[in-house]
Formats: structure tokens, sequence, C-alpha cells
């Protein structure tokens, strides 16, 4: 039998139908609206939780600050521009400047102060916000635009106001397009010292950051210097402003790692000839004692370097063990019991192809979903929260929570047995599984997302939000809010 | 309509043949850039959109083209080839839309096994070469007969 011309031609419809439309449809659904609130969507992950108790009244996130009429101790005014920049080194870079440098001032407080910051934007045509990464500042001061506040436009300015609760090495960056504002250079280190004053007779920052694929410390290609006598002891801070995991390791003495996210470690035993490895975003404060001769040289990679003390001395071999966070130290209590959680969450990383807003691609997933197919992770203030990370997508990620630390109880199912290990930044390797646990403390509504800031842009980006916190701010809009 | 199939099946292979070039390019800019004291680590390869040397273009063209331009050439082929007479050519483009998927993969999956960058390489071959032939098949009209059992 054969068909009629037209019996062809219907036929061929019918398949190009087939073919184009559930591509038509999955392109469609996949498109997000010009303005939306980050809590509306997705879907709600209660965890095993309660449903929402509505007897309390809601609150925006915005009225979540530090009461106006405190006094702050320590004032700064930072103002952000989009320009060229010259490094030490003499190389030009295109891209954006704080006060007139890129890395921006490193702002320092003691534990205790109430920190204001005043962020003018002079010429980021984007809009601007500033981030306090890994400080748990309240819900209204969390800089990401779009979730807690609208972005700075060019001529407007907005105050910062917390408190340095928390004692250790953090960073600021703009949450505002960030992944093109923090590539370019708009962020800067922030310190946290006891009220005693420094823990060491030396305590120098070393942020490091990629600019134009060149790997600089504290702005200065290669190696930064810092001046230190025989029997110093000496305070390193390492910030990982890039996208990846950064290798560490120390020639010249004997060193631990005194604190890592911000967060002390306890007992951390003498180690040598082992690789640090840094989160994307996250902070190790390495401690040691300059010897009575020669220099100290704390290798960033493969590329840069701290050189602590006088005279030089060249790279050695990147030690192939890793100091295992998972067993070092000694335990001592977290403050709660994470066996009796009140919400479990799983946090599923994968890869598979589909539309982002329209665009055809090979993207990331949360628990199967394609942006803005996530979890919303819904908790109620004083909730202990456990969650799950696994990671099957192929590629390394370092997943940040906002306004939050929280505690590792294991990896790929082997328990932490050494001092609690608190994160802000966790680097989850391609087919790892984290188990963490935190308390709900600090409302709001806070993103948890990969910090390897592109990867965010693509879609690898939840939220954590507290029952009765209401969104006032939308993503796009007419502030042109995209905080990824 | 067939003369539009041809042309796709042609404009596929040619693409092929772009994405082993760029990569190549990409690769020598690599080693030019490391020979002159450049240093490679996962941080550099992040900055893609300010790559410390300009043939890392080559990396970004091969991802975009074998990514997003590929697959929908190869998706327009076979919905061209519903509507042309051309015998065979259905399958043909089904044929090419599996391996191009399946290329895609290959890619993705080489960043965790390197030794799938063998089959990823191995299967342009195919793709290259099935695409030319689709084309070259394609020059001959499907018979249409008038009656019912003509020889084809």
């Amino acid at each position: 039998m054969r068909l009629s011309r037209r019996a062809k031609i219907l036929a061929a419809v019918a398949a190009t139908v087939a073919v184009l439309g559930p591509v038509a449809w999955f392109w469609h659904s996949s498109l997000l609206p010009d303005a939306y609130s980050v809590t509306d969507m997705g879907y709600h992950d209660r965890g095993g939780g309660p449903d929402h108790d509505a007897s309390t009244a809601p609150q925006a996130v915005d009225a979540l600050t530090v009461p106006d009429g405190l006094e702050a101790d320590v004032r700064v005014t930072l103002t952000a521009e989009r320009r060229e920049f010259t490094l030490a080194s003499g190389r030009r870079v295109d891209g954006y400047t704080l006060n007139g440098s890129s890395p921006g001032p490193e702002i320092r407080a003691e534990h205790g102060q109430l920190i204001e910051v005043r962020l003018l934007n002079e010429s980021v045509p984007d809009g601007v916000t500033l981030h306090w990464h890994g400080v748990d500042v309240p819900g209204a001061m969390d800089g990401a635009a779009g979730v807690t506040q609208d972005a700075v436009g060019p001529g407007g300015e907005f105050v910062y106001r917390f408190f340095a609760d928390q004692v250790g090495t953090f960073w600021y960056h703009s949450h505002q397009v960030s992944h093109e504002q923090v590539r370019g250079g708009l962020l800067g280190p922030l310190v946290i010292t006891p009220a005693s004053g420094p823990p060491a007779d030396v305590d120098a920052v070393a942020l490091v950051h990629h600019y134009d694929g060149r790997r600089t410390v504290n702005g200065r290609e290669g190696v930064d210097r810092v001046a230190a006598a025989p029997g110093d002891t000496v305070r390193v801070r390492i910030v990982n402003t890039d996208f990846e995991v950064m290798r560490v390791w120390v020639d010249g003495a004997r060193f631990r790692v005194a604190a890592v996210d911000g967060t002390g470690l306890h007992e951390p035993a003498e180690v040598e000839d082992v690789t640090v490895m840094v989160a994307a975003g996250g902070r190790n404060d390495l401690e040691f004692t300059v010897p009575a001769r020669g220099p100290v040289r704390v290798n960033l990679g493969a590329t840069a370097a701290l050189l602590v003390g006088d005279g030089t001395t060249a790279a050695s071999e990147r030690p192939q063990e890793v100091l295992d966070l998972l067993h070092y130290g000694s335990p001592r209590g977290i403050g709660f019991d994470p066996g009796a959680p009140d919400r479990e969450f799983a946090f599923g990383i994968g890869r598979r192809p589909g539309f982002l807003d329209g665009r055809p691609g090979v993207w990331w997933t949360v628990n199967g979903g394609l942006f803005p197919d996530v979890p919303m992770f819904t908790v109620a203030y004083g909730d202990i929260v456990r969650m799950r990370i696994t990671n099957d997508s192929g590629e390394s990620h370092p997943m940040h929570l906002h306004g939050h630390h929280a505690v590792v109880l294991s990896r790929d199912g082997v328990a932490a047995t050494g001092s609690p290990w608190w994160i802000d930044s966790l680097e989850v390797g391609d087919g790892e599984t984290y188990e963490i646990a935190f308390e709900a403390d600090n409302p709001g509504i806070w993103m948890d997302h990969c910090h390897n800031l592109p990867h965010a842009a693509e879609g690898l980006v939840a939220h954590l939000v507290y029952e009765g916190i209401t969104e006032p701010f939308l993503i796009g809009g007419d502030a042109h809010n995209h905080p990824e | 309509m067939r003369l539009l199939y041809r042309i796709l099946a042609f404009i596929i292979a040619v693409e092929v043949a772009i994405q082993a070039a760029v990569m190549v390019w990409a690769v020598a800019g690599l080693y030019v850039w490391v020979d002159g004291g450049g240093v490679l680590d996962s941080a550099v390869l992040q900055s893609e959109e300010a790559p410390p040397f300009d043939e890392a273009l080559g990396f970004m063209l091969h991802g975009m083209n074998g990514m997003m331009v590929i697959p929908a050439l190869a998706l327009i082929l076979l919905i061209v080839s519903f509507f042309a007479k051309v015998r065979g050519g259905i399958v043909r483009a089904l044929v090419l839309l599996v391996l191009i998927v399946l290329q895609v993969f290959l890619g993705l999956w080489g960043h965790e096994a390197a030794i799938l960058g063998l089959f990823h390489g191995l299967n342009a071959f195919l793709i290259y070469g099935g695409a030319l032939m689709a084309g070259i098949r394609a020059r001959k009209p499907a018979s249409e007969p008038v009656t019912g059992n003509a020889t084809q």
C-alpha cells in the first residue's frame, strides 16, 4: 500500500511535532519571568518538619537588622568603581575596585565590636552589593541582591551594620552578577581578632585571587612578603577568592591549621610535608614559628607564595599527602545533638541536558531538577538541621551556605573523629557525600549555592528560608537584581 | 528539501572538522603559553572569561559549537528528513543525532575518565563520515513510483 502525497506530508508534520513538541515544551517551561521572588520558585522542602505555624506574625527579611541607635566601633566607607587598574606588577586589569584598589582595603575589627560599612556605587553599571562571606550577619545585612536587598545602582549607597561576633578570617565581595564582579576583583579581606589582640606576633592575610588568569597574593603576582624575625609566631590567614580549590603547602617550618572558615580548630597537631586544601571561598589560618635560619614559604598553589621572614627560598614539590580535616585535631562538644535533628535535607548535585531560562545546554541539577525547579529548604528558628550533600555531577563544587556555620559529621560514611570542623564553604568532590549539621539560629532567607560562581549562574543555587520570614525583593525587576 | 538535507549534512561534517581544528589550536596555544612560563592549574582553567592566552578561545568555541550548534543542526536535519524525499534519510539523520548526543556526553564524561576522550575522538570520525555519507547518498532523489511495484 502506498501513502498518498497528502498523507505523507501529514505524517512528516506529525513526526516534526512529535520531535519538536517536547523540545518546545521544555524550552517554554524553562523561561523565567522578568521579575520573581526567590520564595516563589521551586518547591518547599520541609525536611520532615511540621508545616508552617501561622500563629507568628510574618516579618520581612529587610527588617532583620542591628538596632539603629547603637554607635558603631568600626566605620568604613567603600566606594565601588568599574574601571581599569594596575596590579603591583604593572599589569593592567579591566575590572572593579573598592576605594581605588583591588583587592579592596582590609577591614579589621575586634570581637564584640559593631562594624558599619557604607557602600557607595560610583560607577558599576550593573549595580553592586557586599556579602560578608562567612560572617553570620543579621538577615538584612547579607548583601545578596534580590534576596536581602536591592542592588545598589550607580550613585546609590547602602549601609551594612553587624556585630563582630565571630573571631576569625572572612572576606567580602559583591553578590550582584557575582560571577563577573568577583572575578573582576570586587572583593577584600575582613579579619576579626580577639578583643585581647591578634593571636600571634605577626598576623598576615594572604588573599589569593586570579586576575586575567594570573594568580596573585594580596594583589601581587607571584610572591608577596611579610617581615618577621626568627622566633616570631606567625598566623597566615589564607583566603581563597577563586572558583577552584587551592592546594597549600609550607616550606621551612612545621605548622598547624589553627582555623578553618573563621572557626578555631581544637588542639590541631603540628604537621609538615602535607598539602592543605582550601575550598573556593574558604579560609584556612596557618600558624608556625619562624626558624632561626631562612624564611618560611607558604606556597599558595603552584604559582604564588607568601614569604615570611628574611631571604628567599624556592618552592618544594607539592607533598602528595593531603591533610584530612575529618581526622585532624581532637574532638569536643558542638553545642547541640545532630543525632536528633528536626529537619533532614538532601542536596543532591547532578548534571543533565536541558534548558536554563531558554538556553540549551548541559546544566547542573539540585535533587534532579533544573533551576528554578529546586528545593527551598524550609526551617523554623531553633531547629537542628542535618543536610546530606551528594555530588554526582562530574565536577567538584564548593558549597557555600549563607548566614550559618555547619559542622561536618561524615564524608562517604566515614564519621569525623577530629576537632569539630565548622564550615561555611565546603569543597564537595565528584562522587563524594558529606553529611553536615547546623542550628537554625539566624532567621532570614539565605542562599545555599556553589561558590564556583559561574556554576551558580548555571543554576547551582538553592535557598534556606525560615518560617515566617517574607521576601520583599525580586530577582530581576527594576533593580535588575542578579545575585549569581 | 532534499537540497536542504544535503546542505545540512555537509555543514555538520564541516562542523566536525572545525571542532577538531579549534581544539588542536587551543592545545597548541596552551603549550606555547606553558613554554613561555605560564603555569596551568584548575583555577586558571576556570578563568575562561579572561583566559591568559588567546588560543583558549578554541576551548570555548569547541564547547559552544559541540553542545549547542551541532546538536541543533542534527535536530533540524532530522526534521528536514521527514519532508525530504531521501531514501534512508530519516534513519541516517536519526543515527547522526544519537551519535552527536553520545559525543556530548563522551566529552563531558571525559573530564572524569580521560579514557573516554579516546572514544570522543573516534566517535568524531563516525559523525564526520556519517554526515558526509548522508549528504552524498542524498544526491539522487528517492524514486517515487507511479505504479505499485517499481524496482528500486
